[in-house]
């Protein structure tokens, strides 16, 4: 029997033909300013964030999610039956041995935080054990990553297609972003928005570096907080109702609601002045989509048609 | 008897705290012009027919920053007050309500009835829990043989300890990722966003609360010598310390749930005045209610304006400002004693 090996060397050498087009393994990257070295392409990964699960769903790489943690609900369609099924390792920041324990060769998490003594672990010590480490490159903080812009999110497609050697499902996932980003009209009416993640005697809010600027610049709006050179601040109230948006943007969190915000807003006595607020007048987008990643794009989209509804009369 | 200047002291020091309010409200991060928000505070008043801004600019000076410049006025005088209190009544420089585990079992009574819903009733949970604190800091006390102010310390430091962890485990265990941040900087203590809903709590507590603690300085004074000294000078000892111990628990509750646990205004005021009043507390306390109160209106002022349009909580400036002073006045009474 002699052939058959033969016959099968031609075959291993068939299917491993495309893969020289692709990822040259090892990979090395830099990620946060920590040297990442990748020996293959990760089988078994844990997705901590929701950002982070959608990448992965979004690049067809569901399968190869072990576990996740500290999701914000599930994934958007067309991926939300595919992150129910998921294993849900902790509702809320997971220790070490809990992620250990699925024996992951990567953990891809949404803040550079996650990666501490408190959460998962340092990211020296999971590298040490052999477990790769990998943060959304837009929530660096060891390292200030530039103003964020809608390049540095398909830059960050395009990196993990490469780690996961997946790059033609990444071109393609850019190439439609990109056309759906074309797309939109950004608004000439030069009105101006408050981005409002949460808090109510400080509100939390989306300044002048990250998601949220980029997705405000798409959309025609002039973020009031844009001048601050930081991703998100706890800001003043005074110094909202001084600037007196036009559009207030809530971020809907699972526990955060959207009715939460609302209501607070319209019983404060201060924030029921707004003129945002007397005329109802937001946008709303989904919690996951507020920071870096593929939904950044579609809620985009999402809130344009919102704003368009939007009859404003200076 | 007083020299004249302490005699005029409460006087001026009105005058100051009267100014700072009125200087005061005119920053921070909105721009508006000095004049008009004068003028604007007297339209509301009904003194002056025309408020010469519009409708956003009315309710930034009426609705934020007046509400706001009065509970920090009050919540000052009420913790200055509660420090001098505790100080006398526990014969013990280091008291305050932070040192002694109230501000911790407030926070810890308040955080509970937050996370239970009840958001209206947190004054009531803060309350409960700095005199559930006040209560074990001195069983825990009393059961060391007796107070000296080492063993009340201790017994406090260990008492926070315990309701701050209890404190944190309910913040790990209900609260997202999200709420946590509001949370924090409640517990760092920060006074942004105060409505006039919770300024006239405050104002009412530390006013009645205030003027009845303020009536027992004759009292004080006889227990500065002691508490046999205190009771041959016909002070109801026992009965004197349990009324002054609740009004201090729960002048404490109603200030830590509207501004959190704002640490070192409690510790440092009384000492600061102490050495220019001396410690006789008809004096003491008034005193130490008026800087305290001015000490907390510019504090506060800082913390809103310094990094506008950023909200800084004031609990990390008086903490900054306060502990370097408390190292002084060490060092000073290192060289009296």
């Amino acid at each position: 029997m002699r052939p058959l090996p033969a016959f099968l060397g031609v075959f291993t050498l068939l299917a491993a033909a495309p893969a020289l087009a692709g990822t040259d393994y090892p990979l090395a990257l830099d990620n946060c300013g920590v040297s990442l070295s990748l020996p293959a392409a990760p089988k078994r990964v844990v997705a901590i964030r929701s950002t982070s699960t959608e990448m992965l769903l979004a690049l067809g790489l569901g399968e190869r999610i072990v576990g996740v943690a500290f999701q914000d609900g599930l994934a958007p369609e067309p991926w939300t039956a595919q992150s129910a099924a998921l294993p849900v390792l902790s509702e809320k920041l997971p220790s070490p041995e809990v992620v250990l324990e699925a024996e992951p060769d990567l953990v891809y998490a949404g803040w550079e935080s996650n990666f501490s003594i408190e959460g998962v672990g340092e990211r020296a010590t999971l590298g040490a054990l052999g477990v790769a480490t990998y943060v959304s490159p837009a929530a660096c903080r060891s390292i200030v990553p530039p103003k964020l812009s809608f390049e540095a999110v398909f830059a960050e497609i395009a990196e993990v297609g490469a780690m996961f050697d997946v790059e033609d499902a990444a071109k393609a996932l850019v190439a439609e972003q990109r056309a759906e980003l074309a797309g939109i009209t950004p608004d000439r009416r030069g009105l101006t928005a408050l981005w409002y993640s949460s808090g109510g005697k400080a509100p939390y809010v989306g300044a002048g570096r990250n998601a949220p600027q980029m997705m405000l610049e798409a959309l025609g709006l002039e973020n009031i907080f844009a001048d601050v050179d930081d991703g998100w601040i706890s800001a003043s109230w005074e110094a909202v109702v001084d600037a007196d948006p036009d559009i207030i943007v809530l971020v809907d969190g699972e526990r955060n609601s959207v009715a939460q915000k609302k209501a607070l807003l319209a019983e404060n006595p201060i924030t029921s002045q707004l003129d945002a607020v007397m005329h109802q007048r937001y946008l709303v987008v989904p919690f996951a989509a507020a920071e870096a990643g593929v939904s950044n794009v579609p809620a985009t989209r999402d809130m344009a048609a919102q704003l368009a509804g939007l009859s404003i009369t200076p | 008897m007083n020299p004249p200047r302490l005699r005029l002291i409460v006087p001026a020091l009105v005058v100051v705290l009267l100014a700072s309010i009125v200087l005061a409200v005119t920053l921070g991060p909105a721009d508006i012009a000095p004049m008009e928000v004068w003028q604007t505070i007297g339209h509301r008043l009904g003194l002056v027919a025309e408020s010469p801004v519009g409708r956003l600019r009315e309710a930034i000076i009426w609705e934020l920053r007046l509400p706001r410049l009065l509970v920090a006025a009050a919540t000052g005088a009420g913790l200055a007050l509660c420090g001098a209190v505790l100080q006398a009544l526990t014969r013990n420089p280091l008291a305050d309500p932070y040192l002694l585990g109230l501000s911790s079992g407030a926070s810890l009574g308040a955080v509970i009835f937050l996370l239970a819903g009840a958001t209206l009733l947190m004054p009531l949970g803060a309350f409960l829990g700095a005199a559930a604190a006040m209560a074990l800091t001195l069983l825990v006390t009393q059961l060391l043989g007796g107070v000296t102010p080492s063993r009340a310390i201790l017994a406090g430091i260990s008492i926070s300890a315990l309701a701050a962890a209890g404190t944190s485990l309910l913040i790990f265990w209900a609260v997202t990722a999200d709420s946590y941040r509001e949370i924090l900087s409640w517990l760092m203590g920060s006074l942004g966003g105060v409505v006039w809903g919770e300024a006239l709590p405050v104002l009412a507590g530390v006013t009645v609360l205030g003027g009845l603690l303020l009536i027992s300085g004759r009292a004080l004074d006889a227990f500065a010598f002691g508490e046999t000294a205190a009771a041959s000078l016909g002070v109801d000892v026992t009965r004197l310390r349990w009324l002054l111990l609740g009004g201090t628990a729960l002048l404490t509750g109603i200030l830590v749930s509207i501004g959190g646990a704002i640490g070192f205004v409690g510790l440092v005021v009384p000492h600061i005045v102490r050495l220019a009043t001396g410690s006789r507390h008809r004096l003491l306390l008034p005193v130490s209610m008026l800087v305290g109160a001015i000490f907390m209106v510019w504090t506060d002022t800082a913390a809103r304006s310094l990094f506008a349009p950023r909200e800084l909580p004031v609990g990390i400036l008086t903490a900054l400002v306060g502990a370097p002073i408390f190292l002084l006045v060490l060092f000073r009474y290192r060289r009296i004693t």
